[in-house]
């Protein structure tokens, strides 16, 4: 029987400012091109918990504050259902402000307090237009993935508490907060981070990964994946890796 | 003091223009405002040139060159800052160029195009007689942020001004909204046309919600992006019946064309010229620097169609498709005019805008970045037309084509400079 993976996309018309849409392209065209079919559930405003439920895999995006804001309404109602798919180790990946928002709380510039659905152990403070925002192509390593590449674009800090590790070290760039060289989260198989790029297409193996843990989990059954010609992307990540001075 | 300024101006600027230094369009408005920081105030007080500005994300160049069009083929006497270096600087230093060393500027209108996110500068030092908005879209999100700070901050700028005439696209929310709170004169302008209506929103969209109660906006027709025929259920806000909806002739092709076009007719409209000194003097229109410029080269046409964020990509895509393109060149790159970011090429829809029949060639800065798109979009690039240099590109599609077909070439910002000093064989600005 073919394999089946639902992807679950959560407001794909407001979450979606950096080209974060590319994440699920990349899972999908990498599971097509091993012959495992897939099906993209838009989890949009007033989605289902029934649909969530379905899901194998979780992508959100950033924003920006006037969709967060909508966003935060509907997803607090559901926040116990994401919960327990995070507990479950159903793979997702967050990024930028969907990863701040599974924190506990985000303090705006102006000080006014959001409150995150507190499922990851860790908070985001923004220190206003006095500091810089956080921009730029960035390289972090992580033990499983090697080298991640990407890009960061944020204004808010996010400092991590003792029940979470971090995604990985800091090689070139800001990482979290510019201060204790921790880029992102990683809780079980969910991993927030301020990468974009968006962050699959140019780290096969973090793409691959979330798509080995997802069926994995799915079919209970050890899985390895086929291997596929990655050399454009290996080219694509070695231009950057160039530039930076950093090897991959 | 202003007389100095203009002298010394006009030296520097005379002087990087013989040496091919490329940096004579904004050097010496930066040395003259560093000097006097009231001088484009106080010169353009003295003049009577009516002002308008164009600003908005996408369209301002092309704007900005219709409205020199139809105001200078009806003899009045036009100002611009046309080399693309559109900030105080650009204004100041076109002013130097321009002006007598009294500081007297003999022009009917200055028509500027100004930066979205510079604007309420600009309108701090000048009160334009026009200002005309055509869009805001995602771009450039490294330098600028977000659509909405900027629409803020444009709301807040547009209450300062005195007597302003408003001529704003209705068919954007974040744009027909500003006009919402303006005790000014306002006038909308907007598309009413089957032929461009899309049922189904196109991707790359940026301002969906109300921008006045955030509710989710209910649009009967999408034309481009976001602009479309929209309401809020929520709230009753609807999009303001345009006062210009269609024209008998449009020098452009593309429905983002039409918008420009309608805005720089109403505004000759507002000036008072009649449907047919507009009509007549919008034939002779010839396009901006890279934008549908077509350039010949080798007995060879090359058609250049600048493409900056996901939106202008897209409607690139969609015309050079309606012209049958055989062989299309993207070019890439990744520096401060363009946005260091290119994460925006995902909310390219390449998938459904690029077909079987188009040859690619692939360059720029982030040329691979590029091809993986494509890889990704279902087009995979052979790598003999991935090209790290940019003159191998252009020549190989040069060699590609018969002399009855056309070259086609979507470039950012900086690469269209990079491939106009290519195809010119010397450096513009």
């Amino acid at each position: 029987m073919k394999q089946t993976l639902i992807i679950g996309w959560l407001y794909p018309t407001l979450m979606n400012i950096y080209g974060d849409r590319g994440n699920v392209i990349s899972l999908s065209k990498r599971c097509q091109w091993r012959n495992i079919k897939t099906e993209t559930i838009m989890l949009d405003l007033g989605f289902s918990e029934d649909d969530l439920k379905k899901c194998d895999i979780i992508l959100m995006g950033g924003a920006q504050d006037k969709q967060q804001e909508t966003v935060a309404k509907d997803l607090f109602e559901k926040s116990r259902a994401l919960q327990s798919i995070i507990e479950e180790d159903i793979p997702g990946l967050y990024i930028c402000g969907a990863y701040q928002f599974l924190g506990k709380y985000y303090k705006e510039a102006n000080g006014n307090i959001i409150k995150g659905l507190g499922i990851f152990d860790l908070y985001t403070e923004n220190p206003g237009e006095k500091e810089k925002r956080l921009i730029g192509n960035a390289v972090f390593e992580n033990s499983n993935f090697g080298r991640i590449i990407g890009f960061e674009n944020h204004g808010g800090r996010t400092y991590l508490g003792k029940n979470i590790l971090p995604f990985g070290k800091v090689i070139k760039g800001f990482g979290n907060n510019g201060t204790d060289y921790t880029e992102g989260a990683n809780y079980k198989n969910s991993f927030g981070t301020y990468l974009h790029g968006p962050i699959l297409p140019k780290n096969p193996l973090l793409a691959d990964y979330l798509i080995t843990k997802a069926l994995e989990i799915k079919y209970k059954t050890k899985i390895i994946l086929k291997k596929l010609d990655d050399s454009l992307e290996q080219k694509a990540r070695l231009a950057i890796a160039k530039r930076l001075s950093v090897g991959i | 003091m202003n007389f100095l300024i203009l002298f010394a101006g006009k030296i520097i600027s005379k002087t990087s223009k013989i040496l091919n230094l490329g940096h004579g369009s904004t050097w010496p408005g930066h040395i003259a405002l560093k000097l006097n920081p009231n001088f484009v105030n106080q010169i353009l007080k003295k003049s009577k040139t009516k002002i308008i500005l164009v600003t908005g994300t996408n369209g301002k160049t092309t704007t900005t060159k219709l409205l020199q069009t139809i105001l200078e083929e009806n003899n009045k006497k036009v100002f611009l800052n046309s080399s693309g270096a559109n900030l105080l600087n650009g204004i100041a230093s076109s002013i130097i160029i321009t002006s007598n060393l009294n500081g007297n500027l003999n022009f009917d209108y200055a028509v500027f195009e100004v930066d979205e996110n510079t604007l309420p500068q600009i309108t701090e030092k000048l009160d334009p007689d026009f200002i005309v908005a055509l869009n805001l879209f995602r771009d450039q999100l490294d330098r600028y942020g977000e659509i909405n700070t900027v629409a803020k901050k444009w709301e807040n700028a547009y209450q300062k001004l005195g007597d302003t005439k408003f001529i704003l696209n209705a068919d954007d929310p974040q744009i027909a909204y500003l006009g919402d709170n303006l005790d000014r004169q306002t006038y909308y302008f907007g598309l009413n046309d089957p032929k461009f209506e899309y049922k189904l929103q196109q991707h790359a969209a940026d301002s969906i919600l109300c921008p006045k109660c955030g509710n989710k906006l209910n649009y009967e027709a999408f034309y481009f992006s976001h602009l479309g025929r929209w309401k809020c259920d929520n709230c009753k806000l609807k999009r303001p019946n345009p006062t210009l909806e269609s024209f008998k002739y449009y020098p452009l092709l593309g429905s983002y064309a039409i918008y420009d076009t309608l805005a720089a007719i109403l505004v000759a409209q507002k000036l008072g010229l009649t449907n047919e000194q507009i009509e007549k003097s919008l034939k002779t229109f010839k396009p901006a620097f890279g934008r549908q410029e077509i350039m010949e080269i080798e007995n060879k046409k090359v058609q250049l169609f600048l493409s900056k964020n996901p939106t202008s990509f897209n409607e690139s895509l969609r015309t050079i498709n309606i012209n049958n393109a055989k062989n299309l060149l993207i070019v890439l790159n990744d520096r401060i005019p363009d946005g260091t970011d290119v994460s925006w090429i995902w909310d390219i829809d390449f998938e459904t805008l690029v077909t079987q029949n188009t040859k690619l060639y692939l360059a720029g800065d982030r040329v691979y970045d590029l091809a993986l798109r494509l890889k990704y979009s279902g087009f995979e690039t052979p790598n003999e037309n991935i090209f790290e240099n940019l003159n191998d590109a252009i020549h190989a599609g040069l060699k590609e084509i018969k002399p009855s077909e056309i070259f086609y070439i979507l470039p950012t910002y900086s690469a269209m400079l990079e491939t106009r000093k290519i195809l010119t064989g010397k450096k513009i600005l």
